[in-house]
């Protein structure tokens, strides 16, 4: 510290005397990058690109992850054959042990036997893994492409009326894929007050990949319903909490970087990374989970928090009291308690209501360690703010429900 | 003549002359006194405009642009 | 491992968001950063580690930031990790398409007084664009050593990985100084005096 600062104004000038000498602009020829980069992100055309581009993205989605992989080769492999082998040659149907590992003895899909190595594999294996590397594999596409910064300015001028700005979409969008990347992603805002908003709203209403495959399995045709609720939850009550929390909310003010073919070695590189990273994590989780999950139905646990929260999950949200089970499955995977969910008997506004509030409901844990390290008491705080949306939420959607008259 | 940067139309070109608000922000994504800028886009109902500096693009949100003067040719 | 403990020195890749420092730093240290295209994609800090010239170097990969007055949660990440780190060398990765944004970070970084070396990166981006950008002319000004790199095709990793050692202090009142000085005879590449004519070579 040599007492050798200058100001802003000296230290500009001198970038210009130095940047005047070494650099020199030649002659400047508009490319076809530059032409696509305009027309993404003009209004008139941009919207309508950037529409078709998170259209053609959920329906890759579901039709790689969904149809051909689940359906057409894992429902098989795991229903026809594993599940049969496994129940025939693990003995004593009627021990602890086989409701742990194999579940139940009569079951005929591997969603509803809901054992270690029936489910837990089902779910992660099965289902989860060809959501999550179909979804990362378009992620990374539209990262390297430089499309996301334009995203950003097309949906600012929505997302400014919640008191976010544009560039929220980025960790919005890694959220979809899994939500610990991005509460870590909501650095990129500038205020507290704009990062702890993000944050909160993105432990809650935005639904992770493994999630989001597993719903496509279990109710392949509410998927769109539940998500419009969680979409209008998102912008409800980041209007509520816009208003509620003290603190800034500056314009977006972002650098567009230029478009890039994305280079298929780091496309490769970041698609083996991420779905390494979700088969040394996400997998045993979802394994440990069914496993807890069924050591407390053993123990008469789950029963007695069902019977504990049947007035609450019968009289206001309108589910099933069974609902409780999943929802303690819920912290551990998310993905895991909505397949629990798919084998409660229960009508189709029911499924909806208990999947948005399994979303909406307590983050992960993973989530959960993840927000702890942005700071304790924003956590406190993200959570207090998620009992309420749970309550108020839950209780609006079956309103709605008897309104329509579904419920 | 001098005006708003919001008040650019598609297409139009100035040359920063006052920037009476997040100096250093804009500034260091090349918002700067003397430079020239070319107007792209313009967001409907109160988004953000997005402006070519040399061979940079940078979107500002509209209340910013407001307080960036331009002088035109 | 007596050798390694023996000489054992911080680097810190610090410059803009979105300039490559994570590529940069996955080519030197063989690591795992995560690479995108779009400000801000680095929000935490990375680190990894080479060795040249009997030097071992333990890499930091900084969050991309404006400048040392921060602005956001990955600014001040960028900003608390230097301050912690008063000793360390200081790698500044400037985009040669945009290099007055980089150049004010870099002066930020030369008025602490940190040892610098400067990574002139994306230098076959400005290549197609019609940029020409003169590392010598620039090393000459600052008084630190200057390589340019392209972290995509790899060009320039291993000088930068060889001159990290000769990475140095330097001051405002030096550049000016240099600045003074008719540079004429060192200019080869770059043009000085900002005409626009001159520019244009096609073959360079």
């Amino acid at each position: 510290m040599a007492g050798n600062f200058i100001s802003e104004d000296e230290r500009w000038d001198l970038v210009d005397r130095v940047s005047g000498c070494i650099v020199t602009y030649g002659i400047y020829r508009q490319s076809l990058r530059d032409v696509i980069g305009e027309l993404t992100v003009v209004p008139l055309t941009g919207v309508p690109v950037a529409m078709a581009v998170l259209y053609a993205f959920w329906s890759i989605f579901g039709s790689f992850a969904g149809a051909l992989m689940t359906d057409g080769f894992m429902v098989k492999l795991f229903d026809n054959y594993w599940l049969p082998w496994l129940q025939s040659v693990w003995p004593d149907p009627d021990g602890w042990l086989y409701f742990l590992f194999v579940g139940d003895p009569t079951a005929d899909n591997c969603f509803e036997a809901f054992g270690m190595l029936t489910s837990g594999l089902f779910v992660s294996l099965g289902v989860v893994l060809w959501a999550v590397l179909i979804f990362y594999l378009m992620m990374t596409l539209l990262e390297d492409s430089g499309y996301l910064p334009r995203l950003a300015v097309l949906v600012d001028t929505l997302l400014h009326k919640i008191g976010l700005h544009g560039y929220a979409i980025v960790p919005a969008i890694l959220g979809l894929g899994c939500n610990v990347p991005a509460v870590t992603a909501t650095r990129i805002l500038e205020t507290r007050k704009q990062r702890f908003m993000m944050m909160t709203l993105l432990a809650i209403f935005i639904p992770c990949g493994a999630q989001l495959g597993v719903m496509l399995e279990v109710i392949p045709d509410s998927v769109g319903w539940v998500m419009l609720y969680l979409i209008a939850g998102f912008a409800i009550f980041g209007i509520v909490l816009d208003k509620i929390i003290p603190g800034k909310n500056p314009e977006i003010l972002i650098d567009v970087p230029a478009y890039h073919i994305p280079d298929w070695n780091n496309v490769g590189k970041k698609l083996w990374m991420r779905t390494r990273g979700f088969l040394k994590e996400a997998v045993p989780f979802v394994m440990l989970g069914v496993l807890l999950v069924n050591l407390l139905y053993l123990g008469g646990v789950i029963q007695a928090i069902s019977n504990f929260f049947e007035p609450l999950f019968v009289y206001w949200f309108g589910v099933p009291k069974e609902t409780a089970g999943p929802l303690v499955a819920a912290f551990l995977r998310k993905d895991l308690a909505i397949a629990q969910l798919s084998a409660i008997p229960m009508t189709a506004y029911q499924m909806i209501t208990s999947v948005v509030l399994i979303s909406i409901y307590f983050p992960c844990v993973a989530t959960f360690v993840v927000m702890l390290k942005e700071g304790w008491k924003q956590l406190l705080a993200s959570v207090a703010v998620l009992i309420c949306v749970v309550l108020v939420y839950g209780g609006l959607i079956h309103a709605i429900g008897i309104l329509l008259g579904v419920a | 003549m001098k005006k708003k940067l919001s008040e650019l139309d598609y297409g139009d070109f100035g040359t920063v002359c006052e920037i009476s608000f997040n100096k250093s922000g804009l500034r260091s994504l090349g918002v700067r006194e003397g430079k020239t800028l070319t107007m792209v886009t313009k967001q409907p109902i109160k988004g953000p405009v997005v402006v070519m500096l040399g061979e940079v693009e940078v979107a500002i949100g509209l209340k910013m642009a407001d307080s960036v003067f331009v002088e035109c040719a | 491992m007596a050798e390694k403990s023996k000489q054992t020195k911080k680097i810190l890749m610090v410059g803009n968001p979105n300039v490559g420092k994570s590529a940069l730093f996955n080519r030197l240290t063989g690591g795992e950063a995560i690479v995108s295209n779009y400000p801000g994609t680095t929000v935490d800090f990375t680190r990894g580690e080479f060795a040249v010239g009997g030097i071992f170097y333990e890499v930091t990969d900084v969050p991309g930031t404006y400048s040392l007055e921060p602005r956001d949660g990955a600014e001040e990440v960028a900003v608390s990790i230097l301050h912690k780190e008063k000793d360390a060398i200081v790698l500044i990765v400037l985009d040669a398409t945009r290099v007055e944004r980089g150049l004010y970070l870099a002066l930020e970084v030369v008025e602490r007084g940190y040892s610098a070396i400067i990574a002139l990166n994306m230098i076959d981006e400005a290549h197609d664009k019609e940029i020409s950008v003169s590392a010598s002319e620039l090393q000459r000004l600052l008084g630190v050593p200057v390589v340019a790199t392209s972290a995509i095709s790899g060009e320039g990793i291993k000088d930068l990985a060889r001159m990290t050692a000769k990475a140095c202090k330097t001051d405002i009142a030096r550049i000016n100084a240099a600045l003074e000085e008719k540079p004429d005879e060192s200019v080869s590449t770059g043009g000085c005096g900002g005409c626009m004519g001159c520019g244009g070579c096609g073959g360079c």
